[in-house]
């Protein structure tokens, strides 16, 4: 395969993907279907922030928060029926299944073990140190623009750690397992190896139920265009939000069976953040995965990091073995 | 234990009457492309009599594969009361899984318990939370805010009342466990959907495969 130019990379020699907007299919069918895969995104974002802010306290909580990012997967879950990008990624009862345990695991014993080790005790830490009299110059900003920035900081964070797992081999281990999911889904975010979820802090939980309305606001962002990374749905995102935004298509092409296309669009939320470090690249896959789309079994992706870790410590420190024959340069 | 007496959880048998032109030869002939798929390895043996015998076994099998829910098995051509039948016997681990995951879910809700991390939280610490909340100031929306009709905040001193009453807050007497038996009641709704779902989509797979559909 020959690869196509982006910038000094060639992107596409090992599996094929497709490169610029210009080049991706659009939504086809009647003028009411491309309306709605049209102004969906859009809709829902601007909804959320309005719900969130214009909420009555007694219903702006954590929980509420919750319950709505349940249904809105659900919807999105329809909407995967409805209007599949590729059949080739069609949801199985089988990866529903798979998918879920992952959620599950995601709701349940990482967050317990959060509690002792994780992001529970470090915002707790926070909590209990931060008096928000000493943050009022944070809280007397706007409440959309606390929203962004808190967004924003998050996001920047994950870039760096996302960027870093891809650089570093220890951190690359845990993180390895979700890039051999060969299909993009709804749950998908989900998928990984618990170390991974862990330190990417997935667990859900966290906040008292008393949450600042620019937390809730904040993580309206997170769901309403974060989601979209992992979904088997065609949109039309419109040009400034494809452009500001992370897309399915941007996160198909990090998921791509071609290396070189994996190194990039590492943001969750902000795809302009890899605009600003060089690593966006705008386009998309559909053939994804490792080891040529090998599907990894759950049991694989729980042991994977560890097995791996061990087979790299002993070929680099363990003595050699004599009976071994001679290995032979690959060149 | 007869194990057959619960292999049904993760073991699907079924039998379909071949056309009655239709050798054992041909059927298997019909049949042999799907387990052509990556990560598939099979083998076709005669068996004593007119009987053939199809075994496959299944490693990593592609998230489209149509039998990727199975993992093993034989599908056999026999002779039945009203002409040759397909008798096939298939394995799913995924099922296995699926059906022991709500065990598994009600084991992580007693770890909750057992391992609540607020359970020994002091007391004292939260008394103080509060006092200091009760302090505080409430804080000022921004005019901008205040013109666009945002509700102004209250004070968070409500939390510790809410967490104590609903058990889902940080300072609540009670674990967390909702959430692990939700999950558990979805792996078993989950279980019984698959069961029957797989059982009719690979019949249907056999039934128009081998009628050359």
């Amino acid at each position: 395969m020959d690869g196509i130019r982006v910038g000094k990379r060639l992107i596409g020699t090992q599996a094929p993907v497709t490169i610029g907007w210009e080049n991706i299919p659009r939504v086809e069918g009647g003028p009411v279907k491309r309306a709605f895969f049209t102004w969906f995104q859009p809709v829902a974002l601007f909804a959320l922030l309005a719900f969130w802010y214009y909420a009555p306290n007694s219903i702006a909580k954590a929980s509420t928060a919750i319950g709505i990012g349940i249904g809105f997967k659900v919807l999105l879950l329809g909407l995967e029926w409805v209007n599949p990008r590729h059949e080739s990624w069609r949801l199985t009862w089988k990866e529903l299944a798979t998918d879920l345990f992952y959620v599950g695991i995601s709701y349940t014993l990482l967050r317990l073990v959060d509690g002792y080790i994780g992001s529970d005790v470090m915002v707790e830490a926070i909590q209990d140190k931060l008096h928000w009299d000493k943050a009022n110059w944070f809280t007397g900003l706007p409440l959309l623009v606390q929203a962004f920035l808190i967004a924003f900081i998050f996001d920047f964070g994950q870039y760096w750690m996302h960027r870093g797992m891809h650089n570093w081999y220890p951190l690359w281990l845990p993180h390895s397992v979700h890039h051999y999911i060969t299909q993009l889904n709804i749950n998908k975010g989900a998928v990984g190896n618990p170390v991974e979820l862990f330190l990417i802090g997935l667990g859900i939980g966290g906040f008292f139920d008393f949450v600042p309305r620019a937390f809730l606001l904040a993580g309206a962002f997170g769901m309403a265009i974060g989601t979209y990374q992992h979904i088997n749905v065609r949109f039309n995102s419109p040009r400034w939000w494809r452009f500001l935004f992370n897309t399915t298509e941007h996160h198909s092409l990090h998921h791509s069976q071609d290396f070189e296309a994996t190194r990039s669009n590492y943001a969750g939320s902000f795809i302009f953040i890899d605009r600003m470090f060089g690593t966006c690249i705008d386009g998309e896959a559909e053939l994804l995965g490792m080891e040529g789309g090998r599907r990894m079994s759950i049991r694989e992706q729980m042991t994977y990091p560890f097995t791996e870790g061990w087979k790299t410590l002993k070929e680099r420190f363990g003595r050699p073995r004599f009976d071994d024959p001679a290995a032979v340069p690959a060149e | 234990m007869n194990l057959r007496l619960i292999d049904w959880i993760w073991h699907v048998r079924g039998t379909l009457p071949l056309a009655p032109a239709q050798s054992g030869d041909d059927a298997l002939d019909r049949l042999a492309p799907l387990f052509g798929q990556p990560g598939t390895s099979y083998e076709r043996a005669s068996l004593d009599g007119a009987a053939q015998e199809l075994t496959f076994t299944k490693k990593d099998q592609a998230a489209q594969d149509k039998m990727s829910v199975f993992d093993g098995g034989t599908l056999r051509i026999e002779a039945g009361a009203d002409g040759a039948v397909l008798r096939y016997h298939l394995i799913s681990r995924a099922l296995l899984f699926c059906f022991l995951a709500p065990l598994l879910f009600l084991g992580i809700a007693q770890l909750t318990i057992v391992f609540d991390p607020h359970k020994n939280a002091p007391t004292e610490k939260a008394e103080k939370t509060k006092k200091a909340d009760k302090k505080d100031e409430v804080v000022q929306l921004n005019p901008i805010d205040k013109a666009l009709g945002a509700p102004a905040p209250e004070k968070p001193d409500k939390d510790d009342e809410d967490g104590g009453k609903g058990g889902s807050g940080k300072h609540g007497k009670k674990p967390a466990t909702t959430p692990a038996y939700v999950f558990a009641g979805i792996f078993a709704a989950l279980y019984l959907i698959g069961r029957i779902l797989e059982d009719r989509l690979i019949r249907r797979l056999f039934r128009k495969t081998l009628a050359g559909e």
